[in-house]
């Protein structure tokens, strides 16, 4: 036998099952919480969550994953029985609860499967939870609702046809006996009996069958599978044509088709046991009627690409960048007049400029997603914390990078709970101070330049500058005195590591692990982050971003045979110094004057530990190079040229050793020597 | 070789259905994502078989099993069903469907079922 849970089969299978899976966890998420928001399921809704339970559950079946699968069979069930008794007074949020540790369930098994470990969770405990849930329902409703249900069962228990042709119906002059037995495995093997039945009432005058009640399923699909379905039949047809009739069943293992004698079959046919079948016609339809599901409206004329596919084609576009340089900037064309090549390497350029930039934009998403992920954060803690929280969201079709997608979902995550948990206070403490009950927290992205911009601004009670700096003293985290340092500086420290001012750490902030490892995923795709306060009444912390991460414009610079890139969008001038303009403060740092300001220098050859001959500040070139508000000028031996870069991660053995602050990665140039990636935020940190 | 049409609104049970089929001689000729594309789609193509979905967005399989029959009397179509939609598959039965399979289905059952319904 060859089943679907075949390698063969399974592995393809896989990437596909995962991807619609979790796209329609996440939709079924959002459905969820908007209508647990407008205090109760729509129609719609119920309809939907049924179908993707039904979708989910049919594919985790097919892969054998029948921990999920049997979880969804029971949300499912319990959609169906909303869908069809529209009960009164459901208790809308224990509902949303139990919904929702499903999808968590389902997601936590999605990701062991992605990772590829056994999906072993066992979801048996909540499964039962809501079969109780749905027991509880079921008792709650109309008693009559109920008692109708099995009446129609009931009528379903004997089933005769006589055909409509009253007159003929005695007339049917040979009498048979036919058993039918399935093939093992086909499943519903009393619809298929009744598909028999459906089909020879064309052609019989009279049929009876065992056993009667094939809706009944569980008994009577076990009896079929054991005893076979019998069907009693008169007919003016020889016995060659019902069996070459039956033989056309699908799945048919075995018939067994015998002559009744008349007697027989008088005995078989009871006049008074005869219901005609039309009734029964219209008792499935019944379910029906609201089969017209109306749709999510999301459907779109779109094709699904493996993402691995879009990366690899980002790679060959990144090589693609570099080749071009290596041959237009080849050495071995100095000094040539060459018009013509001049010309198509011009075109060579232009068009894998435009390549690129569509292959980035292919790689851009909304950033919707990631945003609309939230509500679920809010709905979570303000239930747990017992807190009224509004969360907005502005500008969620602003495009990011995909890959930078999936690393801000998690700091977006944590400093979401830490606004509600730390930032915004219970309710009797808001309407005392005036504020209107339920806080609010904004979610903004914009883009501004080559990075988007992500506000989460909290309307709670803000930063406290006197206890930030107490819990700075009391882990030496300060760097100079208290007073000549301003708000903003006193806030940042909130992300220094280890940094934690609540004194209760609750369940979902707090541990002390937080905004660090904020700042630090945030850093790992190019970004930075800062805040500011209002006490009192606000905080905002802003998310800088790049809007891509793989190719950035550079200038390249020199220092001894070491070449390194500096991102142009950094960069604000570059000059060439005079002693003069040295100045050393008390610690011995080196500064430089400009235009009567004072900026660090920062050596790189000291900084990277680079053997040069050129250490005299007026013999190399100055960089300055702006991080947020701080310059710095950076030293180094000359200025090589501008020139795109494709930017590259650090090798595995260099990245295990931690990050390295100050690089971003590295690059290949065009004559293809490797040059590092300066990172100006990590070099202007003096941490 | 045989033409069929896969309707399913779920993309994993299409291209398992469409795997299962290719591996045995079926030239699968389109797919489509609800009952409404599906009956577009037996109009354009013609197939000589259609797998069809129950439950599904826009219109559901029964529906759409229904406006295909009423098209083309001869339609074959077989219905992809899940445990727990007797009464639906019934009412697909009687309304023309050439028979069903349950999910979670195994390879042999579907190349079944439509030699099967096509007489082969």
């Amino acid at each position: 036998m060859i089943a679907i849970s075949d390698k063969s089969i399974h592995e393809p299978m896989l990437d596909i099952f995962i991807f619609e899976t979790l796209k329609q966890i996440e939709q079924l998420e959002q459905l969820v919480i908007c209508n647990e928001k407008s205090s109760c399921y729509t129609q719609n809704s119920i309809n939907e969550i049924f179908r993707i339970m039904h979708t989910i559950k049919g594919s985790a079946a097919m892969m054998l994953f029948d921990n999920i699968s049997a979880l969804s069979h029971t949300i499912e069930d319990l959609f169906f029985f909303l869908r069809e008794e529209k009960p009164k007074d459901i208790d809308c949020s224990g509902l949303s609860d139990l919904v929702l540790e499903g999808i968590d369930f389902i997601k936590i098994e999605i990701d062991k499967i992605k990772n590829g470990h056994e999906s072993d969770g066992n979801a048996e405990e909540l499964t039962k939870r809501i079969r109780n849930f749905l027991s509880v329902l079921k008792n709650c409703e109309n008693p009559l609702a109920i008692s109708e249900s099995e009446k129609q069962t009931q009528d379903m228990r004997t089933q005769y046809y006589i055909s409509q042709d009253k007159k003929a119906a005695v007339s049917g002059k040979n009498g048979y006996k036919a058993i039918l037995h399935f093939d093992e495995g086909c499943e519903m093997e009393n619809i298929r009996a009744y598909s028999v039945i459906h089909n020879l009432r064309g052609i019989v005058k009279e049929l009876q069958y065992i056993p009667e009640n094939i809706m009944a399923n569980d008994e009577c699909v076990e009896v079929i599978r054991r005893d076979g379905f019998v069907i009693f039949m008169k007919t003016d047809l020889s016995y060659e044509e019902i069996e070459e009739f039956l033989q056309q069943t699908v799945f048919l293992k075995e018939l067994l088709l015998t002559r009744l004698d008349n007697a027989e079959a008088q005995e078989k046919f009871l006049i008074d046991k005869r219901i005609v079948l039309e009734k029964q016609e219209t008792l499935a339809p019944k379910l029906l009627k609201e089969e017209v599901v109306v749709s999510s409206g999301q459907q779109q004329s779109l094709i699904s690409v493996n993402v691995n596919k879009l990366d690899k084609l980002m790679d060959l576009v990144g090589e693609m960048v570099i080749a071009e340089a290596m041959v237009v900037q080849n050495p071995d064309l100095g000094g040539l007049e060459l018009h013509n090549f001049q010309k198509a390497a011009r075109q060579l350029g232009k068009i894998t400029s435009e390549l690129q930039d569509m292959v980035m934009s292919i790689r851009m998403l909304p950033i919707s997603a990631t945003f609309h992920k939230m509500h679920r954060i809010v709905r979570d803690m303000c239930k747990k914390l017992n807190k009224e929280v509004q969360l907005e969201l502005i500008g969620e079709e602003t495009e990011v990078d995909k890959n930078i997608i999936e690393h801000i979902s998690d700091p977006l995550m944590h400093l979401i709970r830490n606004s509600i948990d730390h930032g915004i206070e219970a309710s009797e403490e808001r309407l005392g101070k005036g504020k209107p009950q339920s806080g609010t927290i904004t979610l903004t992205a914009q883009n501004a330049g080559s990075d988007v911009l992500i506000t989460i601004k909290d309307d709670g009670k803000g930063l406290n500058r006197e206890r930030i700096l107490e819990r700075a003293k009391e882990h030496g985290l300060l760097s100079k005195p208290e007073s000549e340092m301003h708000d903003k500086e006193v806030y940042s420290m909130i992300f220094l590591p280890g940094f934690s001012t609540k004194d209760n750490i609750s369940e979902f902030s707090g541990r002390g692990v937080g905004m660090d490892v904020v700042v630090k995923n945030i850093e790992m795709v190019g970004g930075s982050v800062s805040v500011e306060s209002t006490p009192g009444s606000s905080t905002t912390v802003t998310l800088k971003i790049p809007l891509t991460l793989a190719i950035i414009d550079g200038m390249n610079i020199k220092v001894g045979k070491a070449m390194y890139t500096i991102p142009t969008i950094s960069i604000k001038e570059s000059f060439r110094a005079n002693e003069r303009e040295l100045i050393k403060d008390p610690n011995g740092n080196e500064m430089i004057m400009v235009r009567g300001q004072c900026y660090p220098i920062l050596r790189l050859h000291e900084r990277f530990k680079v053997e040069t001959d050129i250490v005299n500040i007026h013999e190399g070139i100055i960089v300055m190079v702006e991080n947020e508000e701080d310059s710095i000028c950076i030293f180094a031996d000359e200025l090589v040229g501008e020139q795109q870069v494709v930017v590259k991660t650090l090798p595995a053995y260099i990245r295990n050793k931690g990050k390295i602050r100050g690089l971003a990665g590295c690059t290949l140039l065009g004559n293809g020597s490797i040059s590092l990636i300066l990172e100006v935020a990590g070099l202007a940190d003096k941490r | 070789m045989k033409r069929v049409l896969i309707v399913d609104d779920a993309a994993f049970m299409r291209a398992s259905i469409k795997l299962m089929l290719e591996r045995n001689g079926f030239e699968v000729v389109g797919e489509a994502e609800n009952g409404l594309k599906g009956i577009e789609c037996y109009k354009e193509l013609k197939p000589d078989v259609v797998t069809m979905d129950i439950t599904m967005p826009e219109l559901g399989g029964i529906e759409a099993l229904k406006i295909i029959r009423e098209y083309d009397p001869g339609a074959k179509i077989i219905m992809v069903s899940a445990m727990g939609q007797e009464p639906m598959v019934m009412d697909a039965v009687v309304s023309g469907a050439k028979s069903f399979i349950v999910k979670p289905f195994k390879e042999e059952l579907v190349v079944q079922t439509l030699n099967k319904v096509l007489g082969l």
